[in-house]
């Protein structure tokens, strides 16, 4: 599978031959359709552009300078200090400083901040806690903590910050970025980026082919037929887990329950139909090429194991929950007959984010790539708040270990994600979290008096 | 009762009651046909609903075919022929469905495993048991991802491709819901109502073994489901599901969902079976009797108005009935009790030639005969009276008139005597000659005052008072010697007088004087009764409003021809009686309109009885 995004990728960079040859031209307008809300966390694609944070995600996985250009950590990681790039504006024209930043980040994460305090300190944001983050730089890089002009716009649909973007309008379901000429990264290339919002992917791809979008989502469960259909497509591998988060409490505080559960499901008829071979089988929270112990977390089904653990317990109804579009319902559906398979009497509740049932499919964003950072935004975006301390392989077995033998997660696969794009653009790059980087991107079919 | 009434009753009840039969004929007739022809609609409504559900059934297997037939899904059983993968066709049959309006489809692989599902997407990679195959569509329950399961019409199909030699080829089962939507399909006539029932738990396991579960059928009256959701009054199904379900065949009949016999309804009960015969659900179909009992309603309404109208009429024409036939009869009635009351001349009016008609005619002819027979017996009676009267005069005449005679002889030859002798003849003959004169004065009188007979002059008096006066007059108040008036026959009487009265007055109106000579020819009578002596008794008293004065004497009696003839003018049973004594006491007793009767046996005295009536106002 792996060797297929490969090829994929290889395919992309070869699609844009002749934007490797000239160079990127300033201008143009970027059209990029979504299935949902730009603006969501995490990985909206509009937030990424707008808004910057304190850190960036290095390609190696590792945090970068962003709006704050160094940092250094004291007291055993209870106390970080993060000094303030000189000169950066809001895109209002008001200059970012340490009190708006402190504003910002309390907004932003409300009462689940992982630090006990934030304050300003002169041109420097400081970072106190009772509990030791070692990981707080890569942390800083995630969305959820994007830095964003308190009281101006509108905070949600409308905010306020120092990326190379702006919000221009929304209308018609058609939200209008426009270039951000005085950005601390520079201008970007593109003068403009309309994303359409709440588009299903199938007209998304009716667009694409017709000529009527540049940019267009392509889910991992229809990666192959994108192939299929010949479309330019990026992908990021196994930037997604997809887990099953439960609930220790109600029906399943008996965690023989919730080792039945994990074992009743099927991850292989998931990856292999409804994902359709495109996710990647794991038992273990991190994957295997990045931590290379994923083999010693058994993937398989044991209904047998299953049923005698359960030890002929017939739990009361349980509500499984599944959070995304159709194929995270039939993937929860499916799940929901594996039990079934099991003893368990599942009732599958209708699409909702905001719902949460005794099982909650999920996907959770891999930030990083290193095997800390990501373990703990994993386990941040699963609802656990467990702060990973171990950086060895083996202290990372043991914290993974302990985690899953509480069956209050069970990863069940790592999923890409994808886009595919128009012949018309130029240099798209995936991060980590496989969210696409505009601000590089320029459009081949620019005229050369566009540009500034 | 009376005749009028009588027949009036007698030919009101037979109207009525031939009214009545005949509408309660008419009435069951009339239900009759409508029952019969609403049994006939309902039989062709049940009909025409079948085809329809029939035709359904063939719209849902010409569906499957053309999707089995679709270029689509040939290639798509090629490629799993060729490549045996059925991951990229896990939403196929959704999108298959959709397009052919199927709320069921399933692919099945030629590994009998689904490969895709569109009513319950997940259940891929499952066995499907191959059921129906044998037939164009069947009846099945299938699971629901939600835990539920619904009822489908199905048809099984496998979908060939040249290219393919796989024994086992893809398969197809598609079928369509049948809940509230299908019946909403189809065509509904007005006031019918389609409704499914189908049990809580039938899996497919369950009727795949044959089991349609009549054993616990348990009817649940919110498992019936029409058009718009919950049948309403479902409970008055039960039975015709309960049979439809326990026997497995088609029940029909008439349902009251109220006590108004307009809720009610004909509903036919059609048994759903599966392909093993297994009732998995039932078909309602109700037709509304509501118009047919309206128009039973409104035709027995009509009849019922003229039922009551004919019976009116009939009873207004029993009426004049009555009245014409019992009319004639009435009158003769009346007309008898008036000949009955003495008018003779009453007479009744002849009209037709019909019996009454001759009763009547009879009638007047008879009460002639009547009057003229009485009328000659008046002049019979009449000249009898003068006859007797004649013989009266002649009699009471001749004896004074001998005397008379031979003393007018005797003077005559006394002439021959010498004047001495002659003057002392003549003196005595001059005194005989006075007496019979005087005597002869009298009988004339007597006659004379019966003919003038005065008027009464009415008073209140006491009865008793009035009896005292005469017991005073005749009984001397003791000394035992009456004061007679007229002469009486000559001869020792011993007669001992009695008078009982009450102490309280006896009041009457009459007139004292002719009242008073009316007791005292009644007493002169008892004591001419007893020459030998006997007891006289004077009584009054008060009997049922009227006063009654009583006259005894203890002498020989009447004989009843005596009593008969007693108060006849001139009839006396006295030597030298006239007979007007009582025919007087009768007319005075006429006269103050009181009655008179004498009460006697031979030997056994006599006793006079007057009844009087009672002053009016007067204590009784």
């Amino acid at each position: 599978m792996l060797r297929r995004f490969a090829i994929s990728c290889m395919v992309a960079a070869l699609a844009l031959p002749g934007a490797a040859r000239t160079r990127p031209r300033y201008g143009g307008t970027l059209r990029v359709e979504v299935e949902g809300d730009p603006w969501q966390r995490p990985g909206g694609l509009a937030r990424g552009l707008v808004l910057d944070g304190l850190t960036a995600m290095s390609l190696d996985g590792t945090a970068r300078p962003a709006l704050a250009v160094e940092w250094k950590s004291e007291n055993d990681n209870h106390r970080w200090q993060f000094r303030l790039r000189p000169g950066v504006r809001f895109q209002d024209g008001s200059p970012l400083n340490s009190s708006g930043v402190v504003a910002s980040l309390t907004d932003e994460c409300g009462g689940e901040c992982p630090w006990t305090a934030v304050h300003a300190a002169g041109s420097s944001v400081v970072f106190t806690s009772d509990s030791s983050l070692p990981n707080l730089p890569e942390l800083l890089a995630g969305d959820d903590y994007r830095i964003a002009l308190a009281g101006a716009g509108n905070p949600v649909t409308a905010p306020v910050g120092t990326g190379p973007f702006q919000f221009t309008a929304f209308s018609n379901g058609i939200l209008t970025l426009a270039a951000n000429d005085n950005c601390w990264q520079g201008r970007p290339f593109l003068d403009a980026i309309e994303i359409r919002t709440n588009r299903s992917i199938q007209y998304q791809w009716l667009d694409l082919n017709v000529g009527r979008a540049d940019l267009v989502e392509v889910p991992a469960e229809q990666l192959r037929q994108a192939h299929d259909q010949r479309l330019t497509v990026v992908a990021a591998p196994s930037v997604s887990l997809l887990a099953l988060t439960v609930a220790d409490t109600g029906a399943l505080a008996n965690p023989n329950l919730r080792a039945a559960i994990a074992l009743a499901v099927d991850r292989g008829a998931l990856s292999n139909v409804v994902f359709q071979k495109q996710g990647e089988i794991t038992a273990s929270l991190l994957p295997a090429e990045v931590t290379g112990y994923g083999f010693l977390f058994p993937a398989e089904r044991d209904l047998n194991k299953a049923h005698e653990l359960r030890g002929g317990v017939s739990p009361p109804s349980i509500t499984l929950a599944a959070e995304g579009g159709p194929a995270m319902q039939l993937a929860a559906q499916r799940i929901a007959l594996n039990l079934h398979d099991a003893g368990f009497n599942v009732q599958v509740a209708a699409s909702s984010a905001s719902q949460r049932g005794d099982l909650t499919l999920r996907r959770l964003a891999l930030a990083s790539n290193q095997p800390q950072p990501a373990l703990e935004s994993i386990l941040r975006a699963a609802g656990l708040s467990i702060p990973v301390s171990e950086s060895t392989p083996e202290g990372l077995y043991k914290t993974e270990r302990e985690i899953l033998d509480t069956h209050t997660i069970i990863p069940l696969l790592y999923l890409p994600r994808a886009y595919a794009v128009s012949g018309r653009v130029r240099d798209l790059r995936l991060s980590l979290d496989g969210t696409p980087q505009l601000a590089n991107v320029s459009l081949s079919d620019v005229q050369p008096e566009a540009a500034p | 009762m009376n005749l009028r009434q009588k027949l009036l009753l007698l030919l009101s009840l037979m109207v009525a009651l031939i009214v009545a039969a005949v509408a309660w004929t008419v009435l069951v007739r009339i239900r009759q046909v409508f029952e019969q022809r609403d049994q006939e609609e309902t039989a062709l409504f049940v009909s025409q609903f079948q085809r329809e559900f029939q035709h359904r059934s063939d719209e849902v297997a010409a569906a499957v075919d053309r999707i089995a037939a679709s270029e689509r899904m040939r290639s798509m059983a090629f490629q799993l022929a060729q490549s045996g993968d059925a991951s990229p066709f896990v939403t196929e049959a959704q999108a298959l469905a959709q397009d052919a309006q199927l709320d069921f489809l399933e692919i099945i692989g030629p590994d009998g495993k689904i490969v895709s599902s569109a009513q319950w997407p997940a259940r891929f990679g499952y066995f499907e048991p191959i059921a129906g195959a044998d037939e164009p569509t069947f009846l099945k329950t299938e699971d629901l991802p939600e835990g539920s399961t619904a009822l489908g019409l199905f048809a099984f199909r496998a979908v060939r491709h040249s290219e393919s030699n796989a024994a086992e080829p893809v398969r197809l089962l598609g079928g369509k819901r049948l809940d509230k939507s299908f019946l909403a399909e189809l065509p509904i006539a007005p006031g019918m109502q389609a409704a499914l029932y189908r049990h809580e738990d039938q899996s497919p396991a369950v009727t795949q073994r044959g089991h349609s579960g009549p054993d616990s059928f348990t009817f649940d009256p919110t498992r019936l489901l029409g058009m718009a959701g919950q049948v309403p009054h479902a409970d008055r199904y039960e039975p015709l599901i309960d049979s439809a379900f326990r026997t497995g065949q088609q029940t029909n009949s008439i349902l009251y969902l109220t006590s108004r016999r307009e809720d009610s309804v004909n509903a036919t009960a059609i048994p759903l079976k599966s392909d093993t015969g297994a009732v998995l659900a039932v078909l309602t179909v109700a037709i509304s009797r509501n118009s047919m009992v309206q128009a039973q309603q409104h035709i027995r309404a009509i009849a019922y108005g003229v039922a009551a109208g004919g019976i009116l009429i009939a009873i207004l024409a029993s009426l004049w009935i009555a009245s014409r036939v019992s009319s004639p009869i009435e009158q003769l009635a009346h007309a008898a009790e008036q000949v009955a009351a003495g008018n003779w001349e009453t007479r009744v009016t002849q009209r037709g030639r019909d019996e009454i008609s001759v009763l009547a005619r009879s009638f007047n002819h008879m009460t002639g005969e009547l009057v003229a027979q009485r009328d000659r017996l008046v002049q019979t009676e009449r000249v009898a009276a003068w006859r007797e009267l004649a013989r009266r005069l002649a009699h009471e005449l001749k004896n004074p008139l001998f005397p008379l005679q031979l003393t007018v002889e005797n003077l005559i030859r006394a002439r021959q005597l010498s004047p001495e002798e002659f003057d002392e003849v003549f003196r005595e003959s001059t005194h005989t000659l006075s007496m019979e004169i005087a005597n002869l004065k009298t009988i004339v009188g007597r006659f004379s005052d019966f003919s003038r007979m005065p008027k009464p002059q009415l008073e209140r008096i006491d009865a008793g008072a009035a009896i005292t006066r005469v017991a005073h007059l005749y009984v001397g108040l003791g000394n035992g010697m009456p004061e007679a008036s007229e002469p009486r026959s000559p001869g020792p009487q011993r007669i001992e007088y009695s008078v009982e009265i009450p102490t309280s007055p006896l009041w009457i109106d009459a007139d004292p004087e002719l009242l008073h000579r009316a007791l005292s020819n009644l007493v002169l009578n008892a004591m001419d009764a007893m020459p030998d002596g006997g007891t006289l008794t004077l009584s009054a008293a008060s009997r049922e409003g009227k006063i009654e004065i009583r006259v005894s004497d203890t002498g020989e009696g009447l004989t009843p021809e005596e009593c008969e003839r007693l108060f006849t003018p001139y009839y006396t049973t006295k030597q030298h009686g006239t007979g007007l004594g009582l025919a007087i006491v009768q007319s005075v007793v006429a006269d103050h309109n009181g009655a008179i009767a004498v009460e006697s046996r031979t030997g056994g005295g006599a006793t006079f009885v007057i009844t009087l009536p009672r002053a009016d106002g007067s204590p009784s």
